[in-house]
């Protein structure tokens, strides 16, 4: 899962597609990696799971080895145009930037090929042994995948499309670009997952599928089961248990790969990230 | 009058099945109810009576007075179009590629397709109650924000300096020659694309007035509603929920959906039964472990806000039927018909 130059992690909404992205990049960060962790989605949630206040779109350290910046639309399309497209420096809060940002917003796929322009760009460019990219949720993640097809088939000619073409072809290789993708064991995350799964894997290669949040079983024996049953945890225990069989249904639809235990109790979302790391390091 | 009440907050917190427990208990309290949702769960539709995907609404079978309806966020933009626009506009409209985009890709398209569903359905005069399950992008605030961003989009800006025209009104003004930014995007995109863009502007602006009117109307649902903001303790949901407050929006009510009973934590004694109960043990003491963050968490958000709060119990399997969405209401504390104003 590690071994390319970038690597998307999405999943549905709520998930813990941040905390996962964080955790990976923590984790090839301790094993001597240099890598960039980015936020390909306009929240919080990687930079608190990095342990820091906010992230800009220049990359900071965040840790040894960890860098971490987030997307930032005005200057993710001022750099696409001068970096990806050779033309000229444009005034980024100007009228110029500000009608390009509207018209970036109307035609379909410009603001979402700029968006994963940005993370096949800095995968690319040699800086970083990995970039892990929190990529946009489920719901929105195939007309991401999508957008260099998308404007190569609506932009005739001209330099937007040659680039388009080479974003997909980057997209489609599995040395360059993989995705991991996080479920929980719950209906709809399962579910649409796997609704996703086929035409995710018409644009990119799934490397993995994590999944998030597993109960282990409730005791070692029935015989402590009734032996709960006697008892004043008697609800909790059949929470657990109700809990445990209903995850153990779902996780037989998802393909095997690395499962992450439940965290109970009070933890920072740096401690989670961290806690993970320690999970996926067992697997990978 | 209609009673709106809002069901929003992040994905993942069991958003739709409160919005679906609360459309039963009213109909079941003798309201005539309609249910208006986003994607439900396969088996959670199959218990509201909801088969396909349409923006109609759908009788429950077993229950009078529940209707739902599932909506289709495209059949909504064509109606938003043919409402809005002339209807040889409307027909260049909804067969335009770039309307397409606009409608699945504008950030809050969805959601605005959904508060003029909700609107359409709250004049009509048709309904005590309408729940609407609302769209969870942002945390669900995004929902809120939406009349106004569409009043920006169909207002013109981009219209206004493709054409370069201070009153863009009329067709024919687009013009390369003296604007270099122009130039530059026309490089940069090439042949007519652009040209196209300005047409479909020019089509689009004709639903300025009726979307600026719509717009305002569906704010003054949006202050009238009751507005009920589902979240886990999880840190995560918990920060989207803040941003209500942050933001200026007053719930009615913030519902902590997968509470564990306050008690649990107490009664958890070791078992005196050897190597077998260890691992029991240890589970029933991290159970007890999530009961005290999840009353830290509790504490700490009614610390920040004043907002009244329920608390909804952790079910092990998510409600497949009508009496399992009552239950759901009958559980809670503090989730009822009357702390929403039903």
């Amino acid at each position: 899962m590690l071994d390319r130059s970038l690597l998307l992690v999405s999943g549905k909404g709520g998930v813990g597609k941040s905390a996962v992205t964080a955790a990976l990049s923590i984790l090839a960060a301790r094993r001597g990696r240099s890598v960039l962790a980015m936020s390909m989605v306009d929240d919080l949630g990687l930079a608190t799971h990095l342990g820091v206040d906010r992230l800009g779109y220049a990359p900071q350290e965040v840790r040894p080895g960890l860098h971490a910046l987030t997307i930032d639309r005005a200057r993710a399309l001022d750099e696409y145009i001068r970096l990806q497209l050779h033309a000229p420096r444009i005034a980024p809060l100007g009228p110029v930037a500000r009608g390009l940002n509207a018209l970036a917003d109307t035609v379909p796929g410009i603001r979402d090929i700029i968006t994963i322009g940005k993370a096949l760009f800095e995968g690319g460019k040699g800086d970083w042994d990995i970039v892990i990219a929190d990529a946009p949720p489920l719901g929105q993640l195939t007309s991401y995948l999508r957008a260099p097809v998308t404007i190569a088939g609506l932009v005739p000619v001209g330099r937007v499309r040659d680039q388009a073409l080479r974003y997909e072809q980057e997209l489609g290789d599995p040395h360059h670009t993989g995705l991991a993708l996080v479920a929980t064991p719950e209906e709809l995350p399962v579910v649409e997952t796997m609704e996703a799964y086929e035409q995710i894997a018409e644009f990119v290669d799934i490397a993995s599928v994590i999944t998030n949040r597993v109960l282990g079983p409730l005791g070692v024996s029935e015989d402590t089961l009734e032996l709960v049953e006697s008892l004043p945890h008697r609800q909790a225990g059949r929470l657990h248990r109700g809990l445990h069989a209903a995850q153990r249904r779902w996780i037989a639809d998802l393909p095997d790969g690395p499962q992450v235990p439940y965290r109970f109790g009070i933890h920072t979302p740096g401690e989670v990230a961290a806690l993970i790391a320690d999970n996926l390091g067992t697997y990978l | 009058m209609t009673r709106a009440v809002l069901i929003t907050g992040g994905g993942g917190v069991g958003k739709t099945t409160i919005a679906a427990a609360v459309g039963v208990g009213a109909a079941r309290a003798g309201h005539r109810t309609l249910v208006l949702t986003v994607d439900p769960a396969r088996r959670l539709a199959t218990a509201l009576g909801l088969e396909t995907l349409g923006n109609h609404p759908e009788p429950n079978p077993q229950l009078d007075g529940l209707f739902a309806a599932m909506l289709d966020s495209a059949a909504s933009w064509d109606a938003i179009a043919y409402r809005h626009a002339p209807v040889e506009v409307a027909d260049r409209l909804v067969t335009n590629p770039l309307f397409e985009a606009v409608a699945s890709r504008f950030p809050s398209g969805q959601g605005y397709a959904a508060s003029e569903e909700m609107a359409v359905h709250l004049e009509s005069g048709e309904w005590d109650v309408v729940v609407v399950d609302t769209p969870p992008a942002s945390g669900g605030i995004d929902f809120f924000a939406a009349p106004s961003r569409m009043r920006e989009l169909v207002g013109g800006r981009l219209l206004r300096w493709l054409t370069g025209a201070r009153l863009p009104g009329r067709r024919g003004l687009f013009n390369l020659a003296g604007r270099p930014a122009l130039r530059l995007a026309d490089a940069l995109l090439g042949g007519p694309l652009l040209e196209q863009v300005a047409e479909f502007l020019f089509d689009l602006r004709t639903t300025y007035d009726g979307i600026t009117a719509k717009a305002a109307a569906i704010d003054r649902h949006f202050a009238t509603a009751a507005i009920v903001v589902v979240t886990t303790a999880d840190p995560g949901p918990l920060r989207e929920a803040l941003r209500f407050h942050e933001v200026g929006i007053e719930p009615e009510l913030v519902v902590f959906n997968r509470s564990l009973p306050d008690d649990w934590a107490a009664t958890v004694d070791p078992l005196e039964d050897g190597r077998a109960a260890a691992a029991l043990n240890e589970n029933l003491a991290r159970w007890a472990l999530e009961v005290g963050r999840q009353e830290d968490a509790r504490a700490d958000f009614s610390g920040q806000v004043g907002t009244p709060m329920a608390t909804v119990p952790w079910l092990a399997d998510a409600p497949v039927d009508l009496d399992g969405l009552q239950a759901v209401l009958d559980g809670s504390e503090g989730l009822s018909l009357d702390a929403l104003g039903v």
